[in-house]
């Protein structure tokens, strides 16, 4: 089994995690944080299949978890998956060109400006639905391969896609048409030929930029659009974040990196699962602020304090 | 009515004092610490007996509130002089230890710590009675965690709550959180498990039980696991942790007992100094499992322990000096040496040679052969002997009742027995009896003496007068072997012409050589000559060593080795 995404609820007491079956699991992190949990307080308080291939992308909005597979978007009541009710709220799909193959969706972002999701994946192209009316208005065309990961420079307003083709796209989203295009593996420094070219992992914060995946995680200023640090991780970075000062980062290998934003790698954290697929931290509530990995394992990492790993969930 | 002895008029003193004390208790602490410097200095005038300061004391410490004991404790400091040559040690120490029992560690550390160095630096380091002989455990030092929810002072909430609360719109989501003392998630697992390590430490007896120890085996396992998934390194630290751990005083950190709040675990994980703590804990559990030398210190004491604890105060060396071969400065002579080293000429042979059997008069007087007095067990053991009554000995003939025996035995227990000092109400008609009370006291504390050994009082006697005739043995010279005739034919045959750089080195004076010279034509004649006239003037020093070291300086190492070959 494959963990590959993970989404906190709003009230930040929950976790869902999606597998490769299509499956979402529910836990309560309130139960499995207190001081007398034992192992039924890391089994899900509910799993269900949600789709019928790989799930790849979770989302929560502020009453809505949304879930990506097989070309369709799901929408599920929060409030309703405590309850242990798992009942889709809608279903979405794409305008995809041809309907005999269907692309998978690998990521999904909300813009908040305008309240749409952009989705990315299989058919090269990011489609965006507004979130009140569920009709696709737009599709962003550029890419020469599929959609990897997306991401959201809010004060700009602008979506940043990375993709297998190894460009790093930034487009405006009042207008659909790509500002940017950054081929990251045409840069020395980054480049890492024996990998590939493509971007498996994005994440920004308005002014910086983290991408990786063929080429080395890399930090970018985007005002300049110049890597200003280049993270030396071995194989390739599947999800990456920014923590405070700090950048945390997973992949393949069994460990979660720390690295300074100068560049260096602070500490690896050794986890279950022998692989990374996603990593997650909780803001939505203090009392639960947790970093969860998951990756090629059943296990879900709880992290309480960043520096070790405190207990699993079972998937 | 007979004139009061003088124990009689103690006794009144000591009543007297100790009643002036009850009346002005309510007083203020000068008005006793005064009396009690009285009360002292009639002890040293020989008007009190000596146990009355140390009474008196105890009388006010008992009767004080904390502060103001605090005031007479300064004083206790204060006079420690007079604490120890007044020799006793335990009445201070008796009365110290009911204020320290009376103290609460946390409340008044500082005093309880001033007391308890006191104590310390009181007593000799080979006092056996302040150590711990066996090495036990303090089994009291017990650690106190959370272990349940109950106990915890962090309002968790439960999980049943919690879900009520999903129905409420997005904007009251975060005011359902109530100002809780736990906001931060808390590894509870991990919590448990480190603090319940805690006493395994404490108690390292139970790591031999097999359940106990595996269960210490995986906890262990797991904190190694997080100590090791994080290393920790101060220069890369981020600087929000940085200030959090940065303490007050600044360098060192000392702590008696750890803090065991939830809370801190985050912290403490993240401190290399409690990490190091830990470590230190786990060494010193291995320590005592596998007995292995990674606490090097910790097997010193150790062995001193097993040693019964012998004394620390180096004993003057009774070892003889080296001896060097004498290397006169080419000075004219004197006889006045400077130095133990110089030979001093007394201006006969003979005086000459007593004299420098030993030319430092201190030296010679502190060396171990003039230590005369004999141990407790040699001079008693006949007494202790003729006192067991399977032994049957009659009354007139013990050798107590020997007035020499009786008044030697007298100063010998001045000088050797604590029992001497001991205050007794026994009345004693004679010297005998005091002495066979004394005794039997003594046969008790010593080890048993076979009988075999016995030697009489009588011959005590004579070897103590003879001993001031008779030639030490230990002097150092004679322990060597003398030059004999024969090898100084053999080396004189050897050197033959070359004798006079021999000479020098023989510190042979101008004068001397020239009369060798002339005294016959034959070189090794005049070899032999040289090394007669050089064992003459050496006398005892003339050893095979000294000349042995001399030729080898002199250039001819070979003829050197010869000779200490034979």
């Amino acid at each position: 089994m494959s963990v590959f995404s993970q989404s906190f609820s709003p009230c930040g007491r929950f976790l869902a995690a999606s597998n490769n079956y299509g499956e979402i699991a529910v836990f309560s992190l309130s139960s499995s944080l207190s001081p007398e949990a034992t192992g039924i307080n890391q089994k899900p308080i509910l799993t269900f299949t949600a789709h019928e291939g790989p799930i790849f992308a979770l989302l929560s909005t502020d009453a809505h978890l949304l879930s990506a597979g097989n070309g369709e978007i799901s929408a599920w009541s929060w409030a309703e998956l405590a309850k242990r009710n798992p009942k889709a709220v809608w279903i979405r799909r794409p305008q995809y060109k041809s309907s005999l193959e269907i692309p998978e969706i690998n990521d999904m972002i909300v813009n908040c400006r305008d309240n749409s999701l952009a989705v990315g994946g299989g058919d090269n192209n990011i489609h965006i639905m507004d979130l009140e009316t569920g009709v696709f208005k737009s599709v962003l065309q550029g890419h020469t391969d599929y959609i990897h990961c997306l991401s959201m420079r809010e004060r700009e307003g602008e979506l940043l896609s990375g993709g297998e083709d190894g460009a790093v796209r930034i487009w405006d989203c009042r207008t659909g048409q790509s500002v940017h295009r950054l081929e990251v593996y045409k840069y020395e420094e980054c480049a890492r030929p024996q990998y590939g070219k493509w971007i498996s992992c994005l994440t920004t914060d308005s002014d910086w930029m983290l991408c990786g995946g063929g080429p080395s995680l890399s930090l970018w200023h985007l005002r300049s659009l110049s890597p200003t640090s280049i993270f030396p991780l071995s194989g390739c970075q599947r999800q990456a974040m920014f923590y405070q000062d700090l950048i945390l980062s997973v992949g393949e290998g069994h460990f979660l990196s720390h690295c300074l934003l100068g560049g260096d790698v602070k500490s690896l954290i050794p986890c279950s699962p022998p692989s990374l697929n996603t990593v997650a931290l909780n803001t939505n509530s203090t009392e639960h602020r947790v970093l969860t990995v998951g990756g090629s394992s059943d296990q879900i990492d709880v992290f309480t304090n960043l520096s070790y790993k405190a207990f699993s969930l079972s998937f | 009515m007979p004139f009061p002895s003088e124990t009689e008029k103690k006794t009144t003193l000591d009543q007297a004092l100790r009643g002036v004390l009850e009346a002005e208790i309510k007083g203020s602490c000068d008005d006793f610490l005064s009396l009690i410097d009285l009360s002292i200095d009639s002890v040293t005038e020989g008007i009190c007996s000596a146990t009355t300061p140390f009474l008196l004391l105890g009388d006010v410490l008992d009767c004080l509130p904390l502060d103001q004991c605090d005031k007479i404790f300064t004083f206790v400091e204060e006079n420690v002089s007079t604490w120890k040559s007044v020799s006793s040690l335990f009445w201070v120490h008796g009365s110290l230890c009911d204020l320290l029992r009376r103290l609460s560690k946390s409340q008044n550390t500082v005093f309880c710590g001033r007391i308890q160095l006191f104590l310390a630096r009181l007593f000799p380091l080979s006092e056996k009675s302040g150590l711990n002989l066996q090495s036990q455990f303090n089994l009291d030092n017990i650690t106190v965690f959370n272990k349940n929810e109950q106990e915890s002072t962090l309002g968790q909430k439960h999980s049943e709550e919690k879900e009520e609360g999903m129905e409420v719109e997005e904007g009251e989501m975060g005011d359902e959180d109530e100002p809780a003392p736990c906001s931060i998630p808390i590894d509870y697992n991990l919590y448990r498990k480190f603090w319940t390590l805690q006493d395994y430490f404490r108690n390292p007896v139970q790591c031999y039980d097999k359940f106990s120890w595996m269960t210490f085996l995986k906890y262990s396992d797991e904190t190694l696991a997080v100590f090791k998934s994080y290393k920790l390194d101060d220069t890369q630290a981020s600087k929000r942790k940085l200030e959090e751990l940065r303490t007050a005083g600044g360098e060192h950190v000392y702590f008696a007992k750890f803090l065991t709040s939830e809370k801190l675990m985050d912290l403490q994980l993240s401190d290399s100094n409690f990490r190091r703590h830990i470590l230190v804990q786990y060494l010193i559990l291995f320590q005592y499992l596998k007995g292995q030398h990674i606490l090097n210190t910790e097997e010193n004491w150790n062995s001193w322990k097993n040693e019964g604890c012998p004394s620390f105060v180096k004993e003057r060396p009774a070892d003889a000096k080296p001896i060097r071969p004498t290397r006169k400065r080419p000075a004219p002579e004197d006889f006045l040496g400077k130095g133990p080293d110089r030979k001093i000429f007394m201006g006969n042979d003979e005086l000459t040679r007593l004299w420098n059997l030993n030319p430092d008069n201190m030296e010679a007087c502190k060396s171990d052969s003039r230590e005369f007095m004999p141990s407790l067990e040699e001079f008693f053991e006949e007494a202790i002997e003729q006192a067991d009554p399977a032994n049957m000995v009659e009354d007139e003939y013990k050798v107590v009742r020997n007035s020499n025996y009786g008044w030697r035995a007298l100063r010998l227990l001045s000088r050797r027995s604590p029992h001497f000092f001991q205050p007794t109400n026994q009345q004693f008609k004679s010297l005998a009896d005091y002495l066979e009370s004394m005794v039997i006291k003594l046969a008790k504390e010593l080890p048993d003496i076979p009988s075999e050994e016995i030697k009489t009082g009588e011959e005590e006697d004579d070897d103590n007068g003879d001993n001031l005739l008779k030639e030490t043995n230990d002097s150092p010279g004679i322990q060597h072997k003398l030059v004999s005739n024969q090898q100084m034919d053999e080396v004189a045959a050897k050197l033959g012409s070359q004798w006079k750089s021999l000479a020098s080195q023989l510190e042979m004076k101008a004068a001397e050589m020239r009369e060798i010279e002339t005294e016959s034509e034959d070189v090794d004649m005049q070899a032999k000559l040289l090394l007669v006239s050089w064992q003459d003037r050496e006398g005892t020093q003339a050893t095979v060593e000294n000349l042995a070291s001399a030729l080898t300086a002199a250039g001819f190492p070979k003829i050197a080795e010869a000779l200490t070959e034979t």
